[in-house]
């Protein structure tokens, strides 16, 4: 069984700052609190497309296992690796994020992807953000008896941490944009 | 709920690679916002930070899972693998 969600947010920012803020998301100290699922972020590949106007990146998110917290004594660990792959398309502008695990496959597969693009209303002042997450618990898993509950609770916990992803992409849109008119917060 | 969490964590294995990181990272969002967006994208810029935090990456990772990625070419797999079932590029 899987379970997907989908998820819309509109940030009254442009295009060009709110995808600076997705980049500076988990550097900063503060935003490392209020993140505090997110252990580490290594970028491991980054390629420029010059021609195209289209960078490509691979990072390497380390997260505190999701879930409640007998998965982690099931799965013995607490700690999962996943890969983040984004492409940003300057001529188009947009951003494209896809995040999978890439460690726990065993048990569980969750997928992400989120898109920034210039909001239709209003593609030079607003951005809009589309976000789809599938949880999925392997079925043949030691965890498969209680999959639907076990899923449930990661969507609750998804759904958690994206709500503090958008409260901290907030705050750093408005950091880049006082920075952008030379006031220091 | 009676039990205590267990709140230990591994420590990040790339932490000695955190000034280096930092480093890069400064450049590369300052080089993303000023010029990128901006239109100029002929050349990717911060080379030499990016080759410093790589080298302390390629030593320090030692997560077999993750260090294929340092060498892979298909950097945007998941993404084109994305636009393959959906070439419109949109979400359904």
């Amino acid at each position: 069984m899987v379970r997907a969600y989908a998820q819309e947010h509109t940030y009254k920012h442009p295009w060009e700052r709110v995808t600076s803020a997705s980049w500076r998301k988990f550097a900063d100290p503060e935003n490392k609190r209020a993140l505090s699922h997110i252990l580490e972020v290594d970028t491991l590949n980054r390629k420029l497309d010059p021609e195209a106007g289209k960078l490509y990146t691979t990072r390497a998110v380390t997260i505190h296992t999701p879930g409640p917290w007998f998965i982690r004594k099931i799965v013995g660990q607490e700690i999962c690796h996943c890969v983040e792959s984004t492409v940003v398309d300057a001529k188009s502008r947009s951003m494209q994020l896809a995040t999978r695990n890439i460690s726990l496959q065993k048990f569980i597969e969750v997928e992400e992807k989120i898109r920034y693009d210039p909001h239709p209303d209003n593609p030079n002042e607003w951005t809009v953000c589309k976000q789809e997450t599938s949880i999925r618990i392997k079925p043949l898993s030691v965890l498969a008896s209680m999959a639907e509950k076990i899923e449930q609770k990661c969507v609750e916990k998804f759904q958690q941490n994206s709500a503090k992803g958008r409260e901290v992409m907030e705050r750093m849109c408005k950091y880049l944009e006082a920075e952008s008119k030379g006031i220091s917060l | 709920m009676g039990i205590t969490k267990r709140e230990k964590r591994s420590p990040p294995s790339t932490s000695p690679c955190a000034d280096l990181k930092a480093a890069y990272h400064n450049c590369f969002n300052r080089w993303y916002s000023e010029k990128f967006v901006k239109g100029h994208w002929d050349k990717l810029e911060c080379v030499s930070e990016w080759q410093k935090y790589r080298d302390c990456l390629a030593q320090h990772l030692d997560d077999k899972h993750l260090s294929r990625f340092l060498e892979t070419e298909g950097v945007a797999d998941l993404i084109d693998q994305a636009d393959s079932k959906n070439p419109s590029g949109a979400f359904k």
